[in-house]
């Protein structure tokens, strides 16, 4: 499979009269991305802001990030069995908005937690502070259930990015990277002296707010299987997930994926990127067996040497994690696990709900019990009012000042455990 | 397994109240970690956990509420359940308490991703 991926470096966005990308601007009519919104009778109202790097703005609650794409050639659309009609992504040619994202956000649950700092100590640990955001703020009619706002929200936001995507379909990219994968036999007769070597990636799956689709199924009710690594990059997953803002992979990070696009940078050099498996995260013990059993036989009919396994969440997933790491190992293919730690305030504890000798290769993305001071800022996108309510926040969350002590959890990917995030240990 | 062969303890009034005409539910007015204990000592006497303690990312000493699902009947001890609960009542320590922060609309939230939470589990169970 061949992806061509053109990169249109988004250099400002503006609201204007009519929507359009002209020298790396982003002119955005409000009263056309609104329509688009409220295309969806459950959202009463939204309202859009721009929030640019280096601004005194704080965007919460954080709901999902989304990066703008435009299918051009090849099968199916952006999105596919969520926007687009299902069909199998991943080659052809494809644009993304580089620079910006389209940020939801809204309070869909009391205790809702996603904090994006555009400037101070906060920007430096999420990496949403270094793109022009597009922020929608969606209020749902009265009296609506948290799933229903869920959904309206998600595919509000999926709907605008799509919209914006589209005003790059005519335009040239200003660079192109092109990903290739092999099918199996190929990938043995090209690279026949190479490791071979797959990403494992867990979804999160629990439930209600902690979902995940792959071509618009809930990932719960899958069994593990095998992509493409190119089909991420058109939306083959993305986030329902709205709880634990440090470690969860917004739908920004499913489509930029940093372990998916590192390990093309070492196919056919240092190994044979063979594919990419997804497997879940569900709280029914039985289905944590089911799966882990499901992704080492995997593994091994794959003839696989080595997996990267990355999991999403704390707690529950640190047991499919085990689960996958000593299975896998068992099956006599080495695995390096990506995870997120919380380790306590002081770093002291211990930083997983479940471990094994077989884990004896590990990549943190940082310490989520970390407390941090964040300066009031200027302007809020949003609300506040919840701020003191969330993830890592304490009764002396709000200090005299109007400074709020938090620990790392509050911030959106802040400890992301695919690695894309600032954060690391050694 | 289908709805007759597990029990879910929880603290959690909403699953009381939405689950007591069809399952078996156990409840105690404790808190979280209390609930962990619930459990561990149930584990002890042969009982098998069949729902993770930590589902959820909602954290320990914020949410107020737990439901875990355990086998109805009885057996040797589980080690692999009795390492994940052990694991679970250490890992509550991480998080400071703010359970008693929030004002009384939060509740209703926490009580909801609780609730489904679980019938996230018990489907899986019912289905089998």
């Amino acid at each position: 499979m061949r992806l061509e991926m053109g990169h249109i470096y988004i250099k400002d966005i503006q609201f204007a009269a009519e929507s359009k990308i002209e020298d790396g601007i982003l002119y955005v009519s409000e009263e056309a991305v609104r329509a688009v919104a409220l295309e969806d009778e459950k959202i009463k109202s939204v309202s859009f802001d721009i929030a640019k790097p280096g601004e005194s703005v704080r965007i919460t609650p954080v709901k999902d990030v989304i990066e703008p794409r435009v299918k051009v050639e090849g099968r199916g659309g952006i999105f596919p069995g969520v926007i687009a009609k299902v069909d199998t992504v991943g080659e052809g040619k494809t644009y993304a908005l580089k620079g910006m994202a389209v940020v939801t956000a809204g309070k869909i649950v009391g205790f809702q937690e996603g904090i994006i700092d555009m400037t101070g100590p906060g920007a430096d640990y999420t990496p949403f502070s270094k793109t022009l955001n597009l922020v929608m703020v969606c209020e749902p009619v009265d009296d609506i259930k948290p799933h229903d706002y869920e959904k309206a929200v998600r595919f509000a936001g999926f709907r605008v990015a799509v919209y914006l995507g589209e005003l790059a379909r005519e335009l040239t990219p200003d660079e192109t990277k092109v990903y290739e994968t092999c099918t199996i036999k190929e990938g043995m007769e090209k690279y026949p002296d190479l490791p071979r070597v797959a990403y494992v990636q867990m979804l999160q799956s629990q439930g209600l707010l902690h979902d995940t689709y792959v071509y618009g199924v809930d990932a719960k009710k899958i069994v593990p299987t095998i992509m493409s690594p190119t089909e991420i990059m058109d939306g083959a997953i993305v986030s329902g997930n709205c709880v634990s803002a440090c470690d969860k992979n917004p739908t920004y990070v499913h489509l930029n994926n940093p372990v998916v696009h590192d390990m093309f940078e070492q196919h056919g050099k240092t190994f044979n990127f063979v594919c990419h498996i997804i497997t879940n995260e569900n709280v029914y013990l039985a289905d944590k067996q089911r799966s882990s059993d499901w992704t080492a036989k995997l593994c091994k009919m794959l003839d696989l040497d080595g997996v990267i396994v990355s999991q999403e969440g704390f707690g529950n997933p640190d047991t499919d994690l085990i689960m996958n790491c000593k299975k896998i190992e068992a099956e006599g293919v080495k695995t390096v696990i990506i995870t997120d730690e919380y380790a306590g305030r002081d770093g002291k504890s211990q930083s997983l709900a479940d471990s094994d000798p077989a884990a004896d290769a590990v990549v943190t993305g940082g310490n989520a019990n970390q407390v941090i001071i964040l300066p009031k800022l200027d302007k809020v996108i949003g609300t506040l009012d919840y701020v003191t309510k969330i993830a890592g926040a304490s009764e002396e969350t709000l200090r005299e000042d109007g400074s709020l002590e938090v620990e790392l959890q509050v911030l959106t990917g802040a400890t992301n455990e695919t690695g894309f995030n600032k954060l690391s240990a050694r | 397994m289908g709805s007759r062969d597990y029990m879910v303890i929880t603290n959690n009034p909403l699953v009381l109240d939405r689950l007591k005409e069809t399952r078996h539910v156990v409840y105690r007015d404790i808190s979280y970690e209390e609930i962990l204990r619930e459990v561990r000592d149930r584990i002890h006497e042969g009982h098998t956990l069949l729902s993770h303690p930590l589902s959820g990312s909602v954290k320990p000493n914020e949410t107020p509420y737990k439901s875990i699902m355990i086998s109805e009947g009885k057996g040797e001890v589980d080690e692999a359940s009795l390492k994940l609960i052990e694991n679970a009542i250490q890992a509550c320590r991480k998080f400071i308490f703010k359970s008693d922060l929030y004002e009384a609309p939060v509740y209703d939230d926490f009580q909801i991703i609780d609730l489904t939470l679980l019938e996230s589990g018990m489907a899986s169970a019912d289905a089998g």
